[in-house]
């Protein structure tokens, strides 16, 4: 019998129904994925069924969990099941977790919520849960507070809290998404050991069909508040039957990196195009904490690369490794402490103090795409303003040739004529960050440095944006700074990676070589923990692909 | 940077379920505002002062009381005492025969006229000090902030009475019209609480990705401040003058309550107040202090609630559920 099933659920948010009838049910030991990009309902059906979404929500079905029907059943029988019978994690643990307790008395509180235990063996039982999710010496860490731990480290917390109880059902919703690549691949390793150890039953909700891979057993796939597949993990990835969920499996990035990497390789090279920009051994380093004390934390050292005409580079490294810093520098945004950056043979950043002073024609030339498209666009404006804006600045056209070229900007970054006139606000993800590369291509620049521009999108609408910037390098003849986390996508775009370990550039050279034969360590780790390597290691055997 | 993006989508849920095009993002918000019932409540109660206030002299015409008219005969008792609500004297009479409903509705005037460029005046001030110190930052802001503190420092009762006394020259008339002074003095302590608002505001914003982008097309810093700060930080800055005009207004009351603001026999809620306590005459004509006195209340209640509706709207962080 299954231990929680949800029949034909509804969810209405005002008389808007965001979810239109969803089953699905998970047995103890198995683990089940709902799969669907943002909007798609899949975190609203879990928190509709679970009682957790505020009154205005209407929930309507059938919501079983040992049997006994809990849709609609009061407040406080509800709590009595959360956290007791039903472990959740999120996304986020530093806003999941609070910052004036110590861990040990957040995970303590998970267990006195629901259970009277005497100190002594509280203290123990939250010793054992540390242990269990791998925090090294427990007693040590139990009285630390969330800020002194990684956000590695706080999803653990977090997953000792969930599983303080032994819950038969843990809810996992995008535990992962926040985390390095690494990371992302020892908490699955984790959730994964915890369900096989305890028999737990689990429900894991993410956007990324290559993360569930390595831990589903059935798949639910979700878009627009439907259920488009649900079929045992191997049917899905092996024999997908329907199209949107061959399109998530595309973009998903399951066919390894070396393949990929090899074909980008065979693509004309060009070795004789000369240097664009060049970085020379260039440091930079923070204050830490206190200023005063002169604690004195080195970001990047003797950094040095080039990035050439019409080429792209990726730049990969984890959260830390000081990629994003070195974007800033090239942009002049930041001075290095030491070292020089220079674009075609002229030198424009050394180190010096307050801003640096660069003229138009420079600053026309190197232009930034940032991460995040809500933050870098000004929602006061509208996009005809926000677009015509490099050109009043750096340009003596009058009104109606900016006119002009903002409407074949919004056209060459595929963009009805329409959204001119919008804010950013009224615009998808996928909308603005096209939006914030119309701007960065304005003023016609030869070189941009690209900061994680997909990593705040859906991964389908990261596809389409990764085919804009390779059609826009191609017409423009320009060159690519970019950087990433993601090394499925940096293998699909780039011609060169650069690895970043801790402000060291460990490893660079040809997309190709890096990832199909890596020689550092630490590049091997990155590429080792990609989703997906369940399936990589197994090619698609042909009994299953004939099944289909 | 969470706090980035709260700031950068301040008002954005106005936006929310308008696919189509917008034509003005005003009528929008007003739409928005008139939709949200503490602010229609408040900015009811503030339409009614104010037309009390504009329609003061109508009243005043109808009724046949001028404002500092004195009616010994018909508003007092043959033992000098003032007559209760009458026909005549809606609110009836103060100690000196005055129409209390008259000069109550002149008293609106002058706590608005007094609160309400005081306060704009201290928001103009301290937004551009605030803009130019956290935008800056360095030693520009650590010169302003040591400014602002020691601004916060004085006491307000006494440094008022201080200076309106040493604007009162040998023959006991005053240099400067005293009400201007009462401006100025409100102003100079509340500019300081704009100035720390916007200065923390800028601080979140000079770093953001909104500000990098504005940089690297090459923007100067000028326009950085007015185009691309200004308008994200105008709406909270709008908030703080209608969370600070109740404020003034009773600072205005407190002055003339002491004295030293509006003198005699120009009426102000706060020397009516002061006149009514004084001779101990609101025990036989409560009206005398219940006049002012609702009005100073209705006046207050009603910007509190307007701000409270304008702060529901624009800050999406406030809204429940």
């Amino acid at each position: 019998m299954p231990i929680f099933s949800v029949a034909d659920l509804r969810v209405a948010f005002g008389g808007v129904d965001v979810v239109h009838g969803v089953s699905f049910s998970v047995e103890s030991g198995r683990t089940l994925a709902i799969v669907g990009e943002s909007g798609s309902g899949k975190s609203v059906s879990l928190l509709g069924a679970t009682g957790l979404l505020p009154p205005a929500a209407s929930v309507r079905g059938s919501v079983l969990h040992k049997g006994d029907e809990i849709l609609g059943l009061s407040a406080g029988d509800l709590r009595r099941r959360r956290g007791a019978d039903i472990g959740f994690v999120f996304q986020d643990p530093l806003s999941n977790l609070y910052p004036l307790k110590t861990i040990g008395q957040q995970i303590a509180e998970a267990i006195t919520a629901h259970r009277r235990v005497g100190r002594g063996e509280l203290r123990q039982r939250v010793l054992d849960l540390l242990a269990d999710v791998g925090i090294p010496d427990p007693s040590a860490r139990v009285n630390d507070y969330p800020r002194q731990f990684s956000g590695g480290m706080r999803q653990r917390v977090m997953i000792a809290a969930a599983i303080a109880l032994n819950p038969g059902l843990i809810i996992a919703d995008e535990p992962t998404t926040a985390l390095d690549v690494t990371v992302q691949a020892s908490i699955l390793d984790l959730l994964k050991r915890i369900q096989q150890d305890h028999g737990t039953a689990m429900i894991f909700v993410s956007h990324d069909l290559a993360v569930v891979s390595d831990i589903a057993d059935d798949v639910l796939v979700m878009r627009a508040g439907h259920v488009v597949e649900q079929a045992p993990a191997e049917l899905i990835y092996r024999a997908p039957r329907q199209a949107y969920t061959r399109e998530l499996l595309g973009a998903a990035r399951l066919g390894g990196l070396v393949a990929r990497a090899a074909r980008s390789s065979l693509l004309p090279a060009l070795p004789s195009m000369p240097d664009l920009l060049s970085v020379s051994a260039i440091a930079r380093s923070f204050a830490g904490r206190s200023a005063a004390g002169g604690l004195i934390r080195p970001v990047l050292t003797n950094i040095s690369f080039t990035v050439r005409e019409n080429e792209i580079v990726g730049l990969v490294g984890e959260s830390g490794s000081g990629k994003s810093t070195i974007g800033r520098l090239i942009a002049g945004l930041d001075r290095p402490d030491e070292g020089s950056i220079s674009l075609r043979e002229r030198i424009y950043s050394r180190p010096g103090v307050g801003g640096i002073a660069i003229d138009r024609k420079l600053r026309s030339d190197i232009q930034v795409i940032f991460q995040d498209p809500y933050a870098s666009l000004n929602p006061r404006r509208r996009i005809r303003s926000i677009l015509a804006e490099p050109f009043i600045i750096g340009t003596r056209l009058d009104a109606a040739a900016i006119r002009r070229r903002v409407q074949d900007l919004v056209r060459d970054v595929e963009l009805p004529d329409d959204v001119l006139d919008r804010y950013p606000a009224q615009l998808s993800g996928g909308q603005r960050q096209r939006v914030a590369i119309a701007r960065a291509i304005a003023l016609e620049p030869s070189l941009i440095v690209a900061d994680e521009p997909v990593s705040a999108l859906d991964i389908t609408t990261q596809a389409k944006i990764i085919r804009l910037l390779q059609t826009i390098r191609r017409q423009r003849g320009l060159s690519l700074l970019f950087i990433s986390h993601d090394l499925g996508v940096v293998s699909e775009l780039c011609d060169r990676v650069i690895v970043l370990e801790k402000g060291v550039i460990v490893e660079a050279g040809e997309t190709g070589r890096v990832f199909g034969a890596p020689r550092h360590p630490y590049t091997v780790r990155l590429i080792d923990a990609i989703p997906g390597k369940v399936l990589r290691r197994n090619p698609v055997p042909e009994r299953i692909a004939a099944h289909a | 940077m969470p706090e980035i993006r709260a700031l950068a989508s301040v008002q954005d849920h106005v936006l929310l379920g308008h696919g189509e095009v917008v034509n003005s993002y005003r009528s929008l918000l007003l739409r928005a505002l008139l939709r949200e019932r503490s602010f229609r409540i408040g900015a009811l109660i503030i339409g009614f002062v104010t037309a009390g206030a504009l329609l003061a002299p109508v009243v005043a015409w109808l009724l046949g009381h001028g404002v500092t008219e004195q009616f010994r005969d018909t508003a007092l008792t043959e033992m000098g005492l003032p007559t209760g609500p009458t026909f005549e004297f809606p609110l009836g009479a103060d100690g000196n025969g005055r129409d209390v409903l008259v000069r109550t509705l002149y008293g609106a005037r002058v706590s608005l006229a007094i609160a309400i460029p005081a306060t704009t005046l201290a928001m103009i001030i301290g937004t551009a000090i605030g803009l130019v110190s956290g935008f800056l930052a360095g030693r520009v802001d650590r010169v302003i902030s040591q400014a602002v503190d020691v601004a916060l420092s004085f006491p307000f009762i006494v440094t008022a009475l201080s200076l309106l006394s040493l604007n009162r020259g040998v023959d006991g008339k005053p240099f400067v019209a005293p009400s201007l002074v009462v401006v100025l003095i409100i102003t100079l302590f509340s500019w300081t609480y704009f100035a720390r608002l916007t200065r923390g505001l800028v601080f979140v914003l000079r770093r953001s990705p909104l500000v990098e982008a504005a940089q690297t097309i090459g923007a100067s810093k000028a326009r950085i401040i007015m185009r691309e700060i200004l308008p994200n930080i105008a709406p909270v800055i709008l908030v703080y003058w209608a969370v600070q005009l109740p404020t003034n207004i009773i600072a205005e009351a407190t002055l003339s309550f002491l004295g030293v603001g509006v003198q005699a026999p120009q009426p102000s809620w706060g020397n009516m107040i002061a006149e009514a306590q004084r001779s101990s005459l609101y025990q036989l004509q409560p009206w005398f202090l219940l006049g002012p006195g609702i009005a100073l209340f209705l006046t207050v209640a009603g910007f509190n609630t307007l701000s409270a509706g304008l702060r529901n709207v624009l800050d999406p962080h406030r809204r429940s559920g």
